[in-house]
């Protein structure tokens, strides 16, 4: 057989401070559909960047061959070239454009005068639309089409380039069911046409129809290729997560108490344009107990904690009760009066002012305490913010250091502090431990031992299954916005949890 | 938050003693009571409109509706009085109350319906320009009945004598070392960063000097000009809103990171109203400050004060993204800008120049704020 048309050997990349591939090798043959398939963080993002030239040759090593020699891309641009293509999640089509001009954007022909032969861009563009049987007229303006045929226009533009490798990063991600299987469809011609496919999609039925083989990361390491006409969904999993849970996790149960939050038959629309988020979610959060949310990229998570907490969405069905009162489409700040807060995954975005110092955001969504006459008592500040400053031990100087100049697990404590300065009954933490060392990780999760301790309900959501597992006493993964499984501490399997994060009912073990 | 001295900071002094030095040697007159009194004038109602600006930008927003606003609503004010035969104090109360609804209005509609305030106040500078020709019928309106004196008058004519303006000076002076003084106590306290004890004296012994040197200076013409006072009093209001009170900690979260001020829980939204609010306040005490200066409205009062703002409030090291600004930092801005403008009408610079040269002192200052911002 004749040398693949892509291959990976032994490529190791380092970020500083984490490995982000330890040792991954993989080949792509010549019209072939090939999955890459791994939990969030095993390497496939950053698999793909180095295939695409985003992480250019020299920042990583082991090896890069395209038809069996060795490429060294430096840029985008030189990937491009070698006939890579990557067609991200989100999509980067000209809207107020019309899919010809799309298509040739940056590469427009151009006639004798040196301006645009838009005859050409027309000509060219229905021709290929047509060659790779895509239903969509050249002159339709981007805007008017929906999220399935954009992701075709998308794929046509990376073919006009003559691309024999295109990678797909969860292309159905947004699509509805009928979008997906003209997708498919389309792929399975352009293996046809000798062109090949990175497929990465979480939803394993997929991966299964469309593609010839599958390669499984994990904890950015290959782990094996398998052959799809030989292996079933269970086989994926197992080799997904196979990892023995060794990190230490010190979770100290709580006596539980009364119930602090219920939710029921909770549906939630988009704002705008009605797009289902979350449909018919039930749960009880009790004092004293730690509530684990668990599930794919989009699988809702982030989206239930930011519309309890009043910040998206519009409800269409359930009741939500906080410390048995009903809760509706109150703001932040009545919603922080009623003992509940929110800790956002993305703490530079969402929760901080990182130009300002530590105390000014430790302090910010407190401040009406210690106001009570119009204007701040300073000391009484001073004194509850070095209060948290020490107990929750930030690594700065004095209060007075800025917080944006701080590391990610320090940012993290001013963050959380920020949050327990308003004294909650119920606790958000979205993604706590993300991106922070590992011994600021052991302090996050000894907070959260006393959080409870002292009463507190605290849902975590973590896409890290060993610490979901490690920290919660019930876990709930959700699935395209629904429960796919509740489970009790102890009770679940890894693969358990995976296979409920996919939609499955039930993975049976062999 | 402690004040560094940067090398912005002395270009900017060095600039502002080059800047009187030009004009001194062009001008004998610069230096003298008389016109060092009318600087001060002009100082203190340009930096209170700034002060006001100060607030809006700290948020990242901006008002360019300010100028038309000083016009209207001095001219409100005018046509009360003159034409209607109101009472001063009753004309001025009308005016600061339709200065705060329409501010209110304009915040509402920026915050509730998401049109940049950019747009708003722009298309507000157009409106309120028209509004007021129509409300002074284009004609010259005089701020009081010809001959006689009002409170609208003498906001421009009234000086404090020198013996109360000393007495003044003294208790300012007072309460400022107390203050810094447990300030600095208070710091120390708290394991802060504080200035050693002769960097005090020495910031403390310079700025009493200065305020001194000014009720001197004053006294040479008839004492402190009330708009002086006014400045003193907004000045106050406006360094304690900003640094000791919930609603000023907002301003400056909201301008550093508008949607994690949102998830900490601060009603962005009534923030962002009310600091309109009190930009529409600021622009009615302008307005007739500037209109007791020029003794009646015409159609040109108020003409590019926006800009003076907003030139004074980015020299004075306000960001324009929001987040960073101080009151010192603010006087010293309009300082800068008072004393072009001063200097150069009264070297008879004409018209043409002084476009020019306040355009390139805006651009400048937006430029060096861009350079800052790294």
């Amino acid at each position: 057989m004749s040398a693949p048309l892509l291959e990976a050997r032994n490529i190791v990349k380092r970020f500083p401070g984490v490995v982000a591939l330890r040792d991954v090798s993989f080949a792509l043959r010549a019209g072939e559909i090939h999955s890459l398939c791994g939990e969030n963080g095993a390497g496939k993002s950053t698999l793909i960047k180095l295939l695409s030239g985003l992480h250019p040759h020299g920042s990583y090593e082991g090896a890069l061959f395209v038809d069996g020699a060795e490429a060294r891309f430096r840029s985008l641009a030189d990937a491009e070239r070698a006939g890579i293509a990557v067609i991200y999640q989100e999509l980067a089509l000209v809207e107020e454009m019309t899919v010809a001009e799309n298509i040739f954007l940056g590469a427009e022909p151009r006639n004798a005068l040196g301006l645009i032969d838009w005859p050409a861009v027309y000509r060219e563009s229905a021709r290929l639309l047509e060659r790779f049987g895509v239903a969509i007229a050249p002159a339709a303006r981007v805007a008017e089409l929906g999220v399935g045929q954009k992701q075709l226009v998308e794929i046509v533009k990376a073919l006009a380039k003559k691309s024999r490798v295109l990678i797909l990063d969860e292309p159905t991600a947004a699509l509805a069911e009928h979008e997906v299987l003209i997708l498919l469809d389309i792929l399975r011609d352009l293996r046809a046409q000798g062109i090949a496919c990175i497929y990465i999609s979480h939803k394993l039925d997929e991966v299964l129809a469309v593609c010839d083989r599958i390669t499984v990361l994990r904890d950015g390491a290959s782990i094996t290729t398998l052959e799809v006409a030989a292996t079933d969904k269970a086989d994926i999993i197992r080799h997904m997560v196979g990892r023995e849970i060794t990190d230490l996790f010190p979770r100290r149960p709580s006596p539980v108490g009364e119930a602090r939050l219920e939710v029921s038959g909770l549906s939630v629309v988009a704002r705008a344009g009605g797009r289902p988020i979350l449909r018919d979610i039930s749960f009880t959060l009790r004092a004293g107990e730690v509530l684990g949310f668990g599930g794919l990229m989009g699988a809702g998570r982030t989206e239930l904690l930011m519309h309890l907490f009043g910040l998206l969405g519009r409800r269409v069905a359930g009741e939500v009760r906080l410390d048995g009162r009903p809760l509706g489409a109150e703001a932040p700040p009545a919603i922080i009066r009623r003992g509940m807060v929110l800790v956002s995954e993305d703490r530079r975005r969402y929760g901080l002012i990182l130009d300002a110092p530590i105390g000014f955001n430790l302090s910010l969504s407190a401040l009406g305490e210690f106001a009570p006459a119009g204007w701040i008592d300073e000391g009484r500040e001073f004194r509850r913010n070095d209060e948290l400053f020490r107990s929750l031990r930030v690594k700065a100087p004095t209060l007075e250091a800025v917080v944006g100049k701080l590391s990610g697990g320090n940012q993290q404590k001013v963050v959380l502090g920020k949050a327990l300065m308003t004294d909650p009954k119920v606790i958000f933490l979205d993604e706590p431990t993300r991106g922070i060392d590992v011994g600021a990780k052991l302090e996050i999760y000894e907070i959260i031992n006393q959080l409870t301790a002292a009463g507190k309900a605290v849902v975590l959501v973590s896409s890290e299954l060993p610490e979901l597992m490690g920290m919660s006493d019930r876990i709930l993964m959700l699935h395209e916005g629904r429960v796919g499984g509740e489970f009790r501490r102890g009770e679940a399997t890894p693969e358990d949890l995976l296979a409920a994060a996919m939609g499955q009912t039930a993975v049976t073990l062999t | 938050m402690p004040t560094k001295l940067s090398l912005r900071d002395f270009s900017l002094a060095i600039t502002l003693v080059a800047l009187c030095a030009v004009f001194a040697s062009l001008s004998p007159q610069f230096l003298g009571a008389r016109n060092l009194s009318l600087l001060l004038t002009e100082l203190s109602i340009t930096a209170t409109l700034a002060l006001g600006m100060m607030l809006i930008i700290l948020t990242g927003n901006i008002d360019l509706s300010v100028g038309s606003g000083v016009g209207l609503l001095g001219g409100i004010a005018s046509v009360l009085v003159f034409h209607f035969g109101w009472p001063a104090p009753a004309a001025l109360g009308v005016g600061l109350l339709a200065g705060l609804l329409i501010w209110l209005l304009m915040g509402t509609i920026i915050v509730r319906e998401r049109v940049p305030s950019f747009i708003i106040t722009l298309g507000g500078l157009l409106v309120f320009k028209g509004l007021f020709w129509l409300v002074i019928q284009n004609a010259t309106v005089p701020v009081v009945p010809g001959g006689q004196t009002n409170l609208y008058s003498l906001l421009t004519t009234y000086y404090l004598p020198p013996a109360a303006s000393f007495a003044l000076a003294g208790v300012v002076v007072l309460l400022m070392v107390i203050a810094a003084v447990r300030g600095r106590r208070a710091r120390r306290s708290y394991g802060f960063a504080v200035e050693d004890a002769p960097t005090l004296f020495l910031r403390l012994f310079v700025t009493a000097q200065f305020i001194f040197l000014i009720v001197l200076v004053t006294a040479q013409f008839r004492g402190i000009p009330l708009p002086a006072l006014i400045l003193g009093v907004v000045a106050f209001a406006v360094h304690v809103l900003t640094t000791h009170t919930p609603f000023g900690r907002y301003l400056y979260a909201i301008g550093g990171n508008e949607e994690a001020a949102v998830v900490s829980g601060i009603p962005v939204k009534a923030v962002l109203i009310g600091s309109f609010g009190i930009m529409g306040v600021i622009v009615a005490i302008t307005g007739f400050m500037q209109t007791a200066y020029s003794g009646a409205s015409t159609s040109t009062v108020g003409d590019l004060m926006e800009l003076d703002a907003i030139a004074a409030c980015v020299i004075g090291g306000v960001a324009l993204k929001g987040g960073r600004g101080t009151v010192l930092g603010v006087l010293f801005g309009a300082l800068l800008m008072a004393v072009l403008l001063n200097g150069m009408t009264l070297l008879a610079v004409s018209p043409e120049f002084k476009f020019i040269a306040r355009g390139l002192v805006l651009s400048l200052a937006v430029w060096m704020d861009v350079k800052l911002a790294r």
